[in-house]
């Protein structure tokens, strides 16, 4: 594995995934949101937990960055964008398990699985065009 | 396509049984805690197909990202890709931890069970698809 070209695709994976959850999740569907006020910690309390929200984007980013490496050794944004679909689709999956346990909105369903089909495409896109290397390797597990 | 279809549904019953297990008898007395974040029995009951559909899905592409870039690890594999993906999906759900009120305790027990349920489904999934270039007929 060249740790090196890792390390980058890491960073920009983490960077864009915080940014638009950021813009997405916090601007985007705040009215949404705003719809069910009772499953929302307040402002003073999330800011509280704001560190687990930065760890949580820092442990999926290298996870994910970890996975496009084995996934597609030599990289390429369109063998990982493939891979970030996938993932994302499990994503979408647990979305819906919580819209049958959680009071949610379908409006908010329909946003946090758009959310993550554009997030993890486009973030795994980005770790293939980063990570990409000269040589091609077999996959390895 | 036999071995995939064979797989999903093997770690399809897994997870729907966990799944019950864990949410609906071991961690019960902890989801009681905060009521006011949960739907109702009766309502959850009238949306449990969309439980059937996200697990299925879930497994759905747990076997497709095994069979695209991991099959002809076995077991092994399997495993190793179960927790890659578990171990990302802890992240997501420290995330959700920042804006949602949850038990830090239900983050903690569903990040163990989490990773038990994946590392077995990785271990299924491993165990019966087998790229077509190894089986054989």
């Amino acid at each position: 594995m060249n740790w090196k070209k890792f390390f980058f695709a890491f960073i920009a994976a983490f960077g864009f995934m915080f940014l638009f959850g950021f813009l997405w999740y916090g601007k985007l569907m705040h009215g949404p949101h705003q719809e069910v006020p009772i499953l929302w910690r307040t402002e003073a309390d999330f800011g509280n937990h704001f560190s687990s929200l930065v760890f949580g984007h820092v442990v999926m980013a290298f996870f994910l960055t970890l996975l496009c490496a084995r996934f597609a050794p030599g990289g390429g944004a369109g063998p990982c964008a493939i891979l970030g679909v996938l993932v994302a689709l499990i994503y979408a999956g647990a979305d819906l398990i919580t819209f049958a346990v959680q009071p949610l909105t379908t409006k908010i369903l329909c946003g946090w699985i758009a959310g993550h089909l554009i997030q993890f495409t486009i973030a795994g896109a980005i770790i293939g065009a980063v990570y990409k290397s000269d040589s091609r390797m077999t996959p390895q597990v | 396509m036999k071995r995939f279809i064979v797989a999903f549904i093997a770690a399809y019953i897994f997870i729907f049984f966990w799944g019950w297990l864990l949410n609906g008898v071991l961690l019960k007395d902890i989801y009681a805690q905060t009521p006011n974040l949960w739907r109702s029995q009766s309502e959850m009951m009238s949306l449990f197909h969309w439980i059937i559909i996200g697990q299925a899905l879930v497994v759905f592409a747990f076997v497709m990202i095994y069979a695209s870039g991991f099959a002809g690890g076995g077991v092994i594999a399997g495993i190793r890709l179960g927790i890659l993906l578990e171990i990302a999906a802890i992240g997501m759900r420290m995330a959700i931890y920042a804006v949602q009120p949850f038990p830090g305790k239900l983050i903690v027990y569903g990040s163990i069970s989490g990773l038990i349920e994946m590392l077995i489904v990785g271990a299924i999934v491993g165990a019966i698809y087998k790229p077509a270039s190894q089986t054989t007929t």
